[in-house]
């Protein structure tokens, strides 16, 4: 297992439309570095394309921080609302270190994902699982979280982001 | 997707040009609900079966402003609009050969801006900006250019697009029983 480089925005791998996995077994190892470099970073989500792999798949732990491990790995993922129910929270993003986004999203969504055993499962999450879920399946379809909140937010988030630094001094 | 269930394939039919439907701007939608997502699902079936890199909801008779696109090599991610429309374009053309199912045999090379933003409402319901570039920005502004009652040989000089359509009913008449 090792630790992998986290693109920064303005990388343009991050606005890329991913590739599905066609063989789940060829990610193994790829998820097992993934998770490492969640871990470390710290963070609860990362998705492939954040470390320069075009793949559908996304791993995720939504309690670590709180000490309850539970970590997901989800391949060729599909998030689907439940309810009408939407909530705005703020979102951070490993590939954009220092800046947060107020993102409205549903508050319960049925996460449907291949796991490394091949199986197809449906997962019904809410809260902040509900919430990385959604985060990590944007980056799967090159969508960052500031794409989801109104222009003149965009626009100051990104100015935040350049007055740190940007991608140049990012440390998170 | 690819590792879906027993879900069934449903293949839609193209409405022919010059139906007035592929004439008439597509009605906005409401609300994404099981049967706005069934339909999405139907159109990556019919564009997969084409196979195309995007398909508007009025090419198969559904009036309405959804739009998938999909100019991937992989297949199997196709985004899916609702509402789409153009925020940003870049002032660098792209020049493409355009077709459509719904007048085949024919093409044209259409030029568009290179690279566009768009914005839209996903299959959560949420609006969403999205950058794109290439062929799935030729793709996403042909697709919205049904949705406006548009065809991409509309935006041919008049000349060529006569011509077009001249070898089209050609076309047309030698695979037609006359």
């Amino acid at each position: 297992m090792s630790c992998l480089d986290i693109l920064r925005w303005p990388d343009p791998r991050l606005t890329e439309v991913c590739a599905p996995v066609t063989d789940v077994e060829s990610v193994a190892a790829l998820v097992g570095d993934m998770f490492e470099t969640m871990y470390a970073a710290p963070g609860r989500g990362l998705a492939a394309p954040q470390v320069g792999q075009m793949l559908r798949l996304f791993v995720m732990d939504a309690g670590w921080k709180a000490g309850e491990m539970t970590p997901l790995v989800c391949v060729n993922p599909t998030v689907s609302a439940v309810g009408a129910g939407v909530a705005a929270g703020a979102e951070g993003c490993l590939s954009m270190p220092g800046v947060e986004a107020q993102v409205s999203r549903p508050e319960v969504v049925d996460l449907t994902y291949t796991d490394l055993t091949g199986t197809r499962i449906t997962q019904r999450l809410e809260g902040a699982a509900a919430r990385i879920a959604q985060h990590e399946a944007d980056h799967l379809d090159g969508v960052m979280h500031f794409d989801r909140v109104a222009e003149a937010d965009r626009a100051a988030l990104l100015d935040r982001y350049g007055a740190r630094g940007g991608a140049a001094h990012g440390g998170a | 997707m690819v590792h879906g269930g027993a879900r069934r394939m449903a293949v839609r039919d193209y409405v022919p040009w010059p139906d007035k439907r592929l004439k008439t701007a597509a009605e906005p939608v409401e609300k994404i609900t099981e049967e706005i997502l069934g339909i999405w699902q139907d159109m990556i079936d019919t564009m997969e079966a084409m196979p195309g890199v995007g398909l508007a909801a009025p090419q198969i008779g559904v009036m309405l402003r959804l739009a998938v696109v999909d100019a991937s090599d992989a297949r199997g991610q196709a985004l899916r609009m609702a509402n789409p429309e153009v925020l940003e374009a870049s002032a660098e053309t792209n020049a493409h050969e355009e077709a459509s199912p719904n007048l085949p045999g024919v093409y044209g090379k259409v030029i568009r801006p290179k690279s566009v933003t768009v914005v839209y409402t996903d299959h959560l319901g949420m609006r969403v900006r999205k950058d794109l570039t290439g062929l799935w920005a030729t793709s996403v502004q042909h697709q919205i250019d049904h949705l406006n009652g548009k065809m991409y040989f509309d935006r041919l000089s008049k000349v060529k697009r006569e011509m077009l359509l001249k070898k089209a009913a050609k076309k047309r008449g030698a695979s037609g029983p006359f």
